[in-house]
């Protein structure tokens, strides 16, 4: 019988000429559920999420999307045009550096309204609507609509991107170390919100950090990766509790250091 | 002999006909037949360089080139007049390059080569119309890259195009963008109309003529077959508008063609006239023949 997944990647591989990116790594993921990926710098954490979301040509895997319609989509099989569409429907995409993912010449308002526009929204007063109201949601005050995001702090930048890739509904949304190169204060509040908004919409995430403190608070399960390979994965609770992987008690100690 | 024609011959034996040589035409020719094949689709060309620098249209110049035959009679505009001193050199190069007959009447020409205008006359079948383009891309302004630029065109995602008339409005309460406002050419590509005025726009949908683009700087050339359908990207509700200044030309008295603002007395009294100097010509001798009946 076919499992009810929403997304499930088998045995990805990349490597970078000699390098390994990442080796033989699956996971799946169930709607409305949060997995992260942690491991230290260079383990192939962001090399696994840009395959798994179509950026990078694996090597070896398949990745599979069980799209609205109920239909099994493999992201190594499908012609690009498919894939971007996906891309901009059903998935989102959040970068570390919040100037990856703002076109910051743009302002707030037509930073939000990129993707409604880009599936065919053509009612200014709607689009502006909408945008006002996830700016409400990700708590940026509205008078700041037609502000560009260069004037906005990172902390700012990174909501309004935040808004930006959640505003047409995505069922999947990754993002790569999403609170990376903010202010502690300024994560913990990013971290709320993101919170919040995935579980009131019901979306899936994969996170991928290298702050077991993040996972604690997001990830229902998590995959612990070292060196490319995935060394152990579970719950969160329960791997962050009782490490199993000398590698991962090694992770878990060091936290508890800090 | 004297020395006119001796200037005249030199000439002959110097240039080939229209300046480019023959392989160079069909080169552009090639690139043009593709274009007209992919209306609004633009076509890589290797520009070549002309006697003459980027701003004074060499890619129009190249296209008009790749066009003419001897029994052409050829039309220059600049900014919609005949007699600016971009309009005049073209011409002159033509004629002395090709010996082509020249007119300022665009219902007698067969080729018309512009920048910023459309003819207020309404152009017919055989007739060609060459637009000098500068930036042939219409998302440069918002994604610098080509890459994505030219994937976004493949994939028609236009969601960008919008983004800039959103910021528009936002910024301005109204669509501001008054010049190479975008079109989308048979329902497929968006098109850089070049920099002509959007009170143009709607006479580049199904016009009987052909139209093609030259762009010299960045070696593109496009096209927009004749009976193509042309139309100008808006919002639902802020639909678009053809606009122009709300005043009759001061010449002629027309109230439907294009005019330009002109100062008229060192105290900075203004007056408009229309753009289109044929045009405007004609109105006049219509209404003294209306007079004199
Ligand atoms: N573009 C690249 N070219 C070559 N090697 C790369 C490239 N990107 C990453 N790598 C290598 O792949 C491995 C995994 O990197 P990465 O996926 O960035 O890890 P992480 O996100 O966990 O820090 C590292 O050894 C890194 O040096
Ligand atoms: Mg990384
Ligand atoms: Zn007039």
């Amino acid at each position: 019988m076919m499992q009810d997944f929403l997304f499930k990647a088998s045995n990805i591989s990349k490597y970078y000429g000699q390098n390994v990116g990442c080796k033989n790594v699956s996971l799946d993921i169930n709607s409305g559920e949060v997995l992260g990926i942690v491991g230290e710098s260079g383990s192939g954490k962001s090399t696994l999420l840009n395959c798994i979301y179509g950026n990078l040509k694996v090597d070896e895997g398949d990745i599979l999307l069980n799209d609205k319609s109920k239909t099994i989509l493999n992201f190594t099989k499908i012609d690009e045009p498919k894939l971007r569409l996906i891309q901009r429907s059903d998935l989102a995409f959040v970068h570390q550096n919040p100037r990856d993912g703002l076109r910051m010449n743009i302002s707030a308002g037509g930073n939000i309204g990129e993707r409604l526009m880009a599936i065919g929204h053509r009612n200014y007063g709607e689009i502006r609507e909408i945008a006002s109201s996830w700016l409400e949601k990700v708590e940026i005050d509205v008078s700041r609509i037609d502000d560009k995001p260069s004037t906005f702090s990172g902390g700012m930048q990174q909501r309004l991107q935040i808004a930006r890739n959640l505003v047409t509904k995505p069922r999947l949304i990754f993002m790569d170390e999403p609170t990376g190169g903010l202010d502690v204060s300024v994560q913990a509040k990013i971290l709320d919100l993101l919170r919040n908004l995935v579980r009131e919409l019901g979306i899936a995430a994969i996170i991928v950090t290298h702050d077991l403190g993040v996972v604690r608070l997001l990830a229902d399960r998590i995959i612990v990766m070292q060196n490319g390979n995935v060394i152990e994965a579970g719950l969160c609770d329960q791997v962050l509790d009782d490490p199993q992987h000398k590698y991962s008690q090694l992770l878990v100690s060091s936290v508890l250091q800090v | 002999m004297n020395d006119m024609s001796k200037d005249k011959n030199i000439d002959i034996q110097i240039y080939n006909f229209a300046y480019l040589d023959e392989n160079t035409k069909r080169m552009i020719r090639r690139a043009l037949l593709k274009a007209l094949c992919i209306p609004g689709y633009q076509v890589p060309f290797s520009s070549r360089e002309m006697p003459m620098p980027y701003g004074w249209g060499t890619g129009g110049i190249q296209v008009t080139s790749a066009c003419l035959i001897p029994k052409d009679v050829l039309k220059v505009i600049d900014q919609g007049a005949d007699d600016t001193t971009n309009a005049v050199s073209i011409r002159k190069f033509f004629q002395k390059t090709a010996n082509v007959a020249v007119t300022e009447k665009t219902s007698d020409a067969s080729l018309i080569q512009t920048r910023h205008r459309i003819p207020e006359t309404k152009l017919k079948e055989q007739q060609i119309l060459v637009y000098q383009v500068p930036i042939p891309e219409p998302l440069r302004f918002l994604e610098p890259r080509e890459t994505e630029t030219r994937k976004m065109h493949a994939l028609s995602e236009y969601g960008l195009m919008f983004v800039k008339l959103y910021e528009d409005i936002a910024k301005h309460g109204h669509i501001e963008t008054a010049y190479a406002y975008p079109v989308k050419t048979n329902g497929n590509y968006v098109t850089d109309p070049s920099p002509i005025p959007k009170f143009d726009n709607p006479k580049m949908n199904n016009n009987p003529a052909i139209q093609l683009f030259g762009a010299g700087r960045e070696q593109r050339i496009y096209a927009i077959p004749p009976y193509t359908n042309v139309k100008s990207l808006d919002f639902e509700d802020y639909p678009f508008e053809a606009m122009k200044a709300n005043f009759k030309c001061s010449i002629c008295g027309s109230s439907d063609s294009y005019l330009d603002e002109i100062i008229v007395s060192d105290d900075g009294k203004r007056s408009y006239i229309c753009s289109d100097t044929d045009y405007c010509k004609e109105q006049t001798q219509l209404n003294s023949k209306e007079e004199d009946q």
